[in-house]
């Protein structure tokens, strides 16, 4: 079992569900987005065009990030999954320095929202899960995983551009897309072997 | 709503070339600090060592203690330090066991040398176990902080098996520069002009490792040439050219290269350990801030 997630760039519309339903999901706070979007004007006018690439952690099978951490708090789980120990991390922040794609947020407090005004019930109630002064990343939903669901961004991408499954399925959904439609992930050439795979626009 | 922080970590995230800001800003200037100083330990601990000079023996212990210090002020949980005590791949806990090994069994060599009556004396097969101990400490704490920098895959500026040399060379140069700053408060009677002719040497090296590994970093690829270009004329280049290169580089050579001219006095060469100590702060400090993550999207020519 690997798990990894195909994302169709001919259906995603760039609408930032992804990252909201992430947000909503985690209750991440501020400067920390495990999901996002990254968007970029190319060209000159007239002829300019707008390219966006949905980003999350690529949970690559070479993680980079795990090799440079000191205290073993990065590592890969069960079916692939790079995930993050909170209480094994001293937050000396190598892994964000490692990680090739930026997928890692250093959390250096719970500032919340709306400084000066206190949290939210919602904050409040979320950043009791997260700890201060380490490092956070995706984990593929793990907590819904383990209760037979899809990642939250795959679950509410209103295109459907998403699909999760298993890599080394070659029955599956993802091995099919990317069999039939050419899928590649980012930057191939780092030798990282993301478990994240982008079909062409 | 949120915080400068977090507006600018939003435009980070929005730009085609994202710098690092964590290991140079806010609290990261801790870290900067801590390669820094013990990398100055480690260079003064050998050349003292070479010289048998025994205030600089002290200076190192003091250096890199006070490094080991400002690693721990840097980490977003340093209560949990203990835990990179383990040998891994990673070059942060390699460092972390030098200093460890370094900063208790340099203690222990000193003790005789500076307090009599110590059951111990700096002769005996203790103190000499005590004093292989220390320079293991010292020749892991030498190539530790390059190495973590050249570790970092998402940065390619960093990611060269050639700023590890660079950064020994910087060490072995804050060692004699140390060194040099302290004369005029000891009054040793050091090989004062040899240790001149090694700190120029070292600072005509450093130099042209630095305009060397520039060359390479330009021509490697996107990201490690836009560092490059920040550091030649871009946001970084204030604190190279003045820092790095002015104070750390030109004017230690020019001072040193006088020492041919007629002898130096211990307050020129006090001068010259001074001006190539703050050099090599900003030479860490220039380094880390010209850290640029890898584009993710293609680049635009032009």
């Amino acid at each position: 079992m690997r798990y990894g997630m195909v994302i169709d760039l001919r259906k995603c519309v760039g609408c930032y569900g992804c990252q909201l339903s992430c947000k909503a999901e985690h209750g991440t706070p501020p400067g920390v987005l495990f999901a996002r979007v990254q968007k970029q004007e190319m060209g000159t006018y007239p002829s300019v065009r707008l390219i966006f690439l949905p980003l999350l952690c690529f949970h690559c099978q070479e993680p980079p990030c795990v090799d440079v951490c000191p205290t073993g708090a990065s590592h890969q789980r069960e079916g692939g999954i790079v995930d993050i120990d909170a209480d094994l991390c001293v937050g000396c922040r190598a892994c964000m320095m490692a990680c090739p794609y930026g997928a890692r947020y250093y959390n250096d407090d719970h500032r919340g929202y709306f400084p000066g005004q206190g949290y939210t019930p919602y904050e409040a109630l979320h950043y009791q899960k997260h700890t201060a002064g380490v490092v956070m990343k995706c984990n593929f939903c793990l907590h819904r995983i383990k209760e037979g669901l899809d990642p939250a961004c795959v679950s509410n991408c209103p295109s459907r551009a998403r699909t999760f499954g298993d890599l080394e399925d070659p029955e599956s959904e993802v091995s099919r897309l990317i069999r039939e439609r050419g899928g590649a992930p980012l930057h191939p050439e780092l030798g990282t072997r993301p478990s994240v795979y982008y079909l062409p626009p | 709503m949120a915080t400068n922080s977090y507006d600018q970590l939003l435009a980070d995230l929005g730009a085609t070339f994202r710098p690092q800001r964590e290991w140079v800003e806010g609290r990261g200037l801790y870290l900067i600090t801590g390669h820094f100083l013990s990398g100055i330990g480690a260079g003064a601990w050998f050349f003292s060592l070479l010289f048998h000079y025994r205030p600089g023996l002290l200076l190192a212990f003091l250096a890199a203690g006070l490094g080991g210090v400002a690693h721990l002020l840097f980490l977003g949980r340093p209560e949990r330090f203990w835990r990179m005590l383990k040998i891994r791949r990673s070059w942060i806990s390699r460092g972390f066991v030098g200093i460890s090994l370094f900063l208790p069994f340099s203690f222990l060599y000193l003790l005789p040398l500076f307090i009599p009556g110590i059951p111990w004396s700096s002769e005996e097969a203790l103190s000499r176990a005590f004093l292989l101990l220390s320079v293991l400490g010292m020749l892991i704490i030498f190539v530790y902080k390059g190495n973590v920098y050249a570790a970092s895959r998402g940065i390619p500026f960093w990611n060269s098996p050639l700023l590890p040399v660079l950064y020994i060379v910087y060490a072995l140069r804050g060692g004699v520069a140390l060194i040099l700053l302290s004369l005029p408060f000891t009054g040793n009677s050091l090989n004062s002009e040899g240790a001149a002719i090694i700190e120029l040497w070292i600072a005509v090296s450093a130099a042209v490792m630095i305009l060397f590994y520039l060359g390479v970093m330009a021509n490697t690829n996107v990201a490690a040439r836009r560092s490059v270009t920040d550091l030649a004329r871009g946001r970084v280049s204030g604190s190279f050219y003045l820092g790095t290169v002015g104070i750390g580089l030109v004017v230690p050579i020019l001072l040193g290269a006088i020492g041919y001219l007629s002898p130096l006095s211990q307050l020129i060469l006090a001068a010259i350990g001074f001006f190539s100590l703050v050099g090599d702060f900003f030479a860490k400090y220039t380094i880390a801030k010209a850290g640029i993550y890898m584009p993710l999207l293609p680049v635009e020519r032009g």
